[in-house]
């Protein structure tokens, strides 16, 4: 039988679709036969809700997880990492290990040691008294508030005083009492206000991780990630704290402001700002940097593997948002399920389609007919520009047979 | 002839007109002038250890990221901080020639160059600093336009123009450079000082360096903000590295290192290396030296992604010689020619040219010079 493999989009860009009519591949509607689906999230939460009764046969993929807002719903994030750090200091696993730091205040905090991936931070309403207890430790630091659902920098500000906090929570006419369910929930967090600076400017980092699997977890990181700089030099002063381009990255809010240049739209790549970190700072610390960036994303990953909905059907690629600190420390800020394949300039054209082009080459299995039953190991020619972060089933599979050699060699 | 050398915001191509309408030659080539320059054979012996075809740093792209040093980097790695702690240039150097591990670049190349950041000469820097801070030169609006046109744009310099700024203000300042250059830029240019008479005492050389900055003159100093984040270690580095260097490229002299020696190299080498190339040229009615040109005059910085051009500036300083220059031009256009054949325009042939992010200069160059 020699069928064409069919795709369906959602998203109609040229990034997109010249990678599936490279392949030969023929678009349909998304009531007709497709074997791969670049679908919005919300499609792909109707197409697996019960009411649907849609059921995938084997040569179906679609390029979400259900429940992916496990991870990319910034309150349910912390959440899951929370619970996943409770858990292994239960079990008295040495990765959960604490410590103790003095605050700037001279106040104590515990902090865990290896698994600080995210700033001190609290879900609103709900863990308002928390979050004040938090506060009054450290008074003279700033908080930042993100509403849960949102993107692109939309309804993120800064506060430095408990006062301002109260005083937009009465001008939002949200109700503020902890007691009381609000629909639109925020995150406050311990704003890092000490990040690394390059040129006197603020920047963070975009990674693309896929994932084909959370259970067994199979995940790739992208070679190419780049570096978002804001526009404007950085300045924790208090009259800047209202000043989106100082403080707030995204490519969205930074592409307002005067100093905005379409040619390179203020993106360095991650290569370039690896080569800028070992010539002026050494190679120890910089591989340190890149190691503990890549435990952050298996981290927050295995925290949400328990609760992801691991259809084999799915495969989904996370656009990751991290912050360096001054003293090299990664902070995870947070993770999107619809990483946006705008392209700001030429070389994030170039970028994107590569990273397309290389998400497909992965998921799909070598006779390059989509298959839900693969064993999903891709060879290295497949994975392209992607390098494996983590596979659970080839660790596991390396366990048994050095575990097999030693029982043959102790008889 | 020495006053058409660095006219300020020409380009490249003008001033190869201009060079060419001063010689008053109607041909385009460099092969009548009297000057003698190597061929292939006697670069081979100028730069043995890549000819040797022994392994290089930089010829396998092993540490490219996250897979960390293979055997050859952390062998390199080990020598190259042995060498360092020696603090002795001529093993700097010696050591440069095949290739620094980056995390080294910045010691050795400062090493090499005699550079060594005292208390003096953070004061001397501060007081150029300070000089910028008091006087304003029409230059500083040259060096503005020039880091804003090319630097500003560039995606893999943009984040330094600020550290761009205070390095190419502060140059533009130094008399030392003057002093350190004299006799191979020709006269500087002079003025008389504001509200005095015109007589030989109140002129002044302007600007005091004595270089007047040009369209591109600052990408000579972007890439050593890879290896310096600080200012007054980058701007004694960068101004050692072109005294010792890169005037060679915009000044015209019959110097065998300079930019007029190095075009006819490439003119030669092409031709004796390439004939086919040569004649497709010469077919298509294109000046061979008009497609690398920039190329040459820049060091190839702003053409070559940093970590590339960084080995290409390691053999620079580690060999103390130019040529390779020229010979990388002629390696990349002979590893292109296919593609080159197939077009018959200028402008195709520079879109032939125009990406090299995905050359390895170092099996490149490895490959031109090796015995056939």
């Amino acid at each position: 039988m020699d069928k064409r493999v069919t795709y369906c989009t959602d998203l109609e860009k040229s990034v997109i679709m010249s990678n599936f009519e490279r392949r030969g591949w023929v678009q349909v509607g998304p009531e007709d036969e497709w074997n791969f689906y670049w679908s919005f999230t919300q499609n792909c939460r109707n197409i697996f809700s019960i009411e649907n009764g849609y059921r995938m046969n084997d040569n179906q993929i679609i390029n979400h997880f259900p429940n992916h807002y496990e991870l990319s719903r910034k309150d349910l994030l912390v959440k899951n990492i929370k619970r996943y750090r409770k858990e292994l200091e239960k079990e008295g696993n040495p990765l959960a290990e604490k410590t103790e730091i003095v605050l700037p205040s001279g106040q104590v905090a515990t902090r865990y040691v290896h698994l600080d991936l995210i700033p001190v931070t609290y879900v609103l309403p709900a863990d308002y008294n928390m979050f004040v207890e938090e506060y009054r430790k450290s008074p003279q630091s700033t908080w930042i508030m993100k509403p849960c659902g949102k993107s692109q920098g939309t309804g993120i500000f800064l506060i430095n005083k408990l006062s301002k906090l109260k005083k937009w929570s009465r001008e939002a006419k949200i109700p503020f009492h902890p007691q009381l369910s609000s629909k639109e929930s925020y995150v406050i967090s311990r704003y890092i206000d000490n990040p690394l600076l390059i040129g006197g400017k603020k920047f963070d980092l975009r990674l693309y991780v896929l994932v084909t699997s959370f259970r067994p977890l199979k995940a790739y990181l992208f070679k190419h990630g780049f570096c978002r700089f804001c526009t404007v030099k950085y300045d924790t002063s208090v009259t800047e704290l209202d000043n989106m381009y100082v403080h707030l990255t995204n490519v969205s809010v930074q592409r307002h402001g005067v100093e905005y240049n379409s040619l390179h739209g203020g993106k360095m790549s991650v290569q370039n700002f690896r080569l800028y970190l070992e010539g002026t700072r050494g190679r120890s610390v910089t591989e340190k940097l890149f190691s503990d960036m890549d435990w952050l994303i298996v981290h927050s990953l295995k925290a949400v593997a328990p609760v992801m909905a691991n259809d084999r059907h799915c495969f989904e690629c996370y656009g990751y948002d991290i912050i360096i600190d001054n003293t090299l420390k990664p902070w995870l800020v947070e993770v999107n399920a619809s990483p946006s394949l705008q392209s700001t300039t030429h070389n994030d054209r170039i970028l994107k389609y590569k990273l397309i082009d290389n998400i497909i080459s992965v998921v799909v299995p070598p006779d390059g007919i989509p298959d839900a039953r693969w064993n999903k190991i891709p060879s290295t020619e497949a994975l392209g520009d992607f390098e494996v972060l983590i596979d659970e089933e080839l660790i596991e599979k390396e366990d048994t047979n050095s575990r097999c050699n030693r029982n043959i060699r102790s008889r | 002839m020495g006053k058409y050398d660095h006219l300020t915001e020409r380009g490249d191509e003008e001033k190869l007109y201009l060079l060419c309408f001063v010689w008053d030659e109607p041909k385009w080539e460099f092969a009548h002038l009297p000057l003698q320059v190597k061929n292939l054979e006697q670069l081979r012996k100028e730069y043995p250890e890549w000819a040797s075809g022994e392994p290089l740093l930089g010829a396998i792209p092993e540490c490219n990221g996250a897979s960390g040093l293979g055997p050859l980097g952390t062998e390199r790695t080990a020598l190259g901080a042995r060498v360092t702690a020696l603090r002795y240039a001529p093993v700097a150097q010696e050591f440069l020639k095949r290739g620094s591990p980056h995390c080294l670049r910045a010691g050795l190349w400062a090493q090499v160059l005699g550079v060594e950041v005292t208390a003096q000469q953070t004061a001397y820097f501060n007081q150029l600093k300070r000089n910028v801070l008091e006087v304003d030169l029409m230059i500083d609006k040259l060096i503005f336009k020039d880091v804003q046109l090319t630097a500003s744009n560039d995606d893999q310099y943009f984040v330094f123009e600020d550290l761009l700024y205070q390095v190419m203000l502060c140059f533009s300042r130094d008399g030392e450079v003057l002093q350190q250059l004299k006799g191979s830029i020709g006269n500087a240019l002079t003025v008389t000082i504001k509200g005095k008479q015109t007589s030989p005492e109140s002129v002044t050389v302007f600007p005091p360096s004595g270089i007047i900055p040009f369209h591109g003159f600052s990408m000579y100093a972007t890439p050593f903000c890879y290896l310096y984040d600080e200012p007054v270690q980058l701007y004694y580095t960068f101004r050692a590295f072109y005294i010792r260097y890169w005037h060679r490229l915009h000044y015209i002299s019959t110097h065998p290192q300079g930019i007029v020696s190095l075009c006819l190299l490439y003119e030669r080498l092409l031709e004796a290396n390439e004939p086919l190339l040569w004649i497709h040229f010469r077919n298509i009615n294109i000046n061979p030296i008009r497609v690398v040109f920039k190329w040459l005059m820049r060091a190839f910085s702003g053409h070559l992604p940093p970590d590339q051009l960084l080995f290409l500036w390691d053999a620079i300083l580690g060999y103390d010689s130019l040529y390779i220059l020229p010979l990388l031009a002629v390696a990349i256009l002979s590893f292109r020619k296919e593609n080159i054949f197939q077009v018959n325009t200028i402008q195709n042939v520079d879109a032939v040219l125009a990406d090299l992010s995905t050359i390895s200069i170092v099996p490149l160059l490895q490959l031109a010079l090796m015995k056939p």
